[in-house]
């Protein structure tokens, strides 16, 4: 069996806010293997997101507060690491790339600066002037892919001197780099754009700049929070698709969140589907969709507009989604589930495990009664 | 979008421009009040025991008893040619006693925002980082000190308490009158451009406390507004970008999130150097600062309103151009600010 890259065991998160204790996730487990892009879906509030942000420990603590589990990444269970080591983690460990590009781009540099200052940490890093105390982080090569060269920028290898400092031949080299991964993202001009502030660029061409720069530092897994949900709907399609060619380029490994079933479909290899802070199903995204083992991703599944649906209304979901603060004992769903049976409202509720009836051995569902799953109408 | 450097120059040049209608106003505005108010100056001017042919002569001198918008034409016009008057008792020009007395002020006020900025907005920081946490709490109660003493007292507990046991000097810029030139009115420049350092080192000792006064007073501005701000940067996207590039939490906070943290900070900063100008005249009295404030104060009890005019005129240029050079950093911080 392939070591996993990314491990997740039983991980519960808390935010204690005023008002009281919500529940973002529990008992979350998932692994990811190297090279395998893995989607992550689910309804506004039902934790995705606090699992994205988790993982490279982006959480503010508090207000979250992390109750139980582990996150192994490559050996190493990122909860026990000290503070002061979580930047040794991202960057070259784990990349990032957030649902806002308006956001997530610093207003006050320009996208040169900024692309180059997670070139210079990863050479820093490549060259040891700065210690790597998590174990075997070794970035992947981006350069084994098509089009990126980094080879002659190896031979300077960067003090942070972006401050105007440094030789000019090492910023040469730097610029010469910053623009490889600007046209990795198929980004035409990337001269003019290199001299830019974000606020002169369109939503679509920032996002190309986030993945750019998440890239650039050559991280062993990619965390992507919805990267196209705040994008028009063409610009959408035309990032997905470069995300897509991407993949092939750099074999990365991907955490891929979404709430849209189709694009998780378009980019993922397995999918878990969340529901109330808990995962209630995961395998191949192929057989989730076709033969879904637990009643909530059914019920997601025959939500979705089919093309142009004319024979009557779209079937919505009955009731909504519990409050993280008081999510229902036993089975989270068992309220809304049309399978539902006494056994469905104890604790501790079903767990996550080899469904019943599927065809794939890794394909996992929470629920007592996933071979009823069919009879759904 | 892009901006140019013409348009920066455009827009500084407007806002000089704007100093004229501004120094008009106060000086309309100085000159009817006082002489409105008070009725016949040559009373005090003449001296206590003058007799009334002296009071007379007096009035004659400076053209009391013609309309006051003849006397105020007259001023104006002078004022215009570069003759801003002269003190009515000692006969001394106004403008001779404000061009050594103001950069004096001035570099007070410099070296006090100096400290307010290594040291406040760090502060503001540490603050906003720790938000809810001890370290919150310790700077504000640090902050909420300053703010909350009145300046009077402040002062003097530092020039009375704090300055003889740190062995730090309270008294005056220099330790000896200075023998070498003073092309600037300024203690440390002056020293400096002597190439004079024992001087300048003793300069600086003097400056410490009546800057550390006059900062410590202030400070809680800066370290509040850099704390809301920074609050407000913080949750941020660009800052978890920050983060996950692997930069350091010192880089995250500094380079990422204070510059755009700082834009508020700076716009209070331009507004304080008029609230720390009119502190100087109680902290030069109480370390004998030989500065305008002591002047300010002067002229106002004497009844000296050239003096009092002038005062004014140069505190209207200063807050002014404080704030200019506010708007010009705010627009160097900010790269969607345009210059209009």
């Amino acid at each position: 069996m392939v070591e996993p890259l990314l491990a997740i065991e039983g991980l519960s998160i808390d935010y204690e806010v005023g008002s009281g204790t919500f529940h973002a996730l529990t008992d979350v487990s998932l692994t990811l293997v190297p090279g395998r892009v893995v989607g992550i879906v689910g309804e506004t509030g039902s934790g995705k997101s606090t699992l994205g942000h988790a993982i490279p420990r982006l959480l503010r603590e508090p207000p979250a507060r992390i109750r139980s589990g582990r996150i192994v990444f490559r050996g190493t269970d990122i909860l026990q690491l000290p503070r002061w080591k979580l930047p040794l983690l991202r960057g070259t460990g784990i990349g990032m790339i957030f649902q806002e590009p308006i956001n997530s781009l610093n207003p006050a540099y320009r996208i040169f600066d900024q692309v180059a200052e997670a070139v210079i940490v990863r050479k820093a890093r490549e060259s040891r002037a700065l210690p790597n105390p998590i174990r075997a982080v070794e970035p992947h090569d981006y350069s084994q892919g098509k089009p990126v060269k980094t080879g002659s920028a190896l031979l300077h290898p960067a003090i942070p001197s972006f401050l105007g400092g440094g030789s000019r031949i090492r910023r040469e080299a730097l610029r010469s780099e910053v623009l490889d991964y600007l046209k990795l993202v198929r980004i035409n001009d990337p001269e003019t754009i290199l001299e830019l502030y974000p606020h002169e660029l369109s939503g679509g061409m920032r996002q190309r700049i986030m993945i750019a720069m998440a890239l650039s530092a050559k991280p062993s897994l990619l965390i992507a929070d919805e990267p196209t949900s705040a994008l028009d709907i063409t610009i959408q399609a035309q990032v997905l698709t470069l995300m897509k060619e991407l993949m092939d380029e750099v074999r990365t490994s991907i955490l891929f969140i979404s709430h849209d079933l189709g694009v998780i479909a378009e980019m993922a290899d397995e999918v878990g589907v969340l529901y109330a802070g808990h995962l209630v199903e995961f395998g191949p995204v192929e057989e989730v969709y076709a033969a879904p083992r637990h009643p909530y991703t059914k019920l997601l599944l025959r939500s979705v507009p089919n093309r142009y649906k004319t024979d009557g209304p779209l079937p919505a979901l009955s009731g909504s989604v519990p409050s993280l603060a008081q999510i229902p004992p036993g089975c989270p769903f068992h309220p809304r589930c049309p399978l539902v049976r006494d056994v469905c409202e104890k604790d501790p509720g079903p767990v996550l495990q080899r469904a019943q009836g599927a065809a794939s051995p890794t394909h996992h569902a929470a629920c007592y009664f996933s071979e009823e799953v069919d009879t759904i109408a | 979008m892009t901006r140019n450097n013409s348009d920066l120059i455009i827009f500084i040049g407007k806002r000089l421009l704007q100093l004229v209608p501004v120094i008009l106003g106060v000086v309309v505005i100085t000159f009817f009040f006082t002489h409105v108010a008070v009725q016949n100056p040559c009373a005090i001017w003449a001296g206590p025991h003058a007799t009334q042919d002296q009071i007379a002569a007096c009035r004659l001198k400076f053209g009391l008893d013609s309309p006051l918008t003849d006397q105020f034409w007259a001023y104006l016009s002078s004022l215009v040619t570069g003759d801003w008057g002269t003190n009515p008792t000692t006969e001394i020009p106004v403008l001779s006693t404000i061009s050594t007395a103001f950069p004096a002020t001035l570099e007070l006020v410099l070296a006090s925002l100096a400290i307010m900025t290594v040291l406040g907005i760090p502060l503001g920081v540490i603050a906003a980082n720790g938000a809810g946490r001890w370290a919150d709490h310790f700077v504000r109660t640090f902050y909420l000190s300053g703010w909350a003493t009145p300046t009077y007292l402040g002062a003097v507990i530092l020039a009375i308490g704090v300055g003889p046991v740190l062995g730090l000097p309270t008294k005056g810029d220099f330790s000896s009158t200075p023998t070498f030139p003073r092309p600037t009115h300024m203690s440390v420049v002056d020293a400096l451009l002597n190439l004079n350092l024992p001087a300048a080192g003793d300069a600086v000792l003097h400056l410490i406390l009546p800057a550390s006064a006059l900062a410590f007073l202030n400070l809680g501005i800066a370290t509040r507004m850099t704390r809301t701000s920074m609050l407000e940067v913080l949750p941020l996207d660009f800052v978890k970008t920050a983060r996950m590039k692997g930069l350091s939490e010192f880089r995250v906070l500094y380079k990422h999130a204070l510059r755009n943290a700082l834009i508020t900070t700076i716009t209070i900063l331009g507004l304080t150097a008029g609230v720390l100008l009119s502190g100087t005249v109680v902290i030069e009295n109480i370390f004998q600062w030989p500065g305008m404030g002591e002047y300010a104060f002067g002229a106002i009890t004497g009844y000296n309103f050239k003096g009092t005019i002038g005062v004014v005129i140069i505190f209207a240029i200063v807050v002014v151009i404080s704030n200019l050079i506010a708007d010009v950093l705010y627009g160097l911080l900010d790269p969607r600010v345009e210059w209009r």
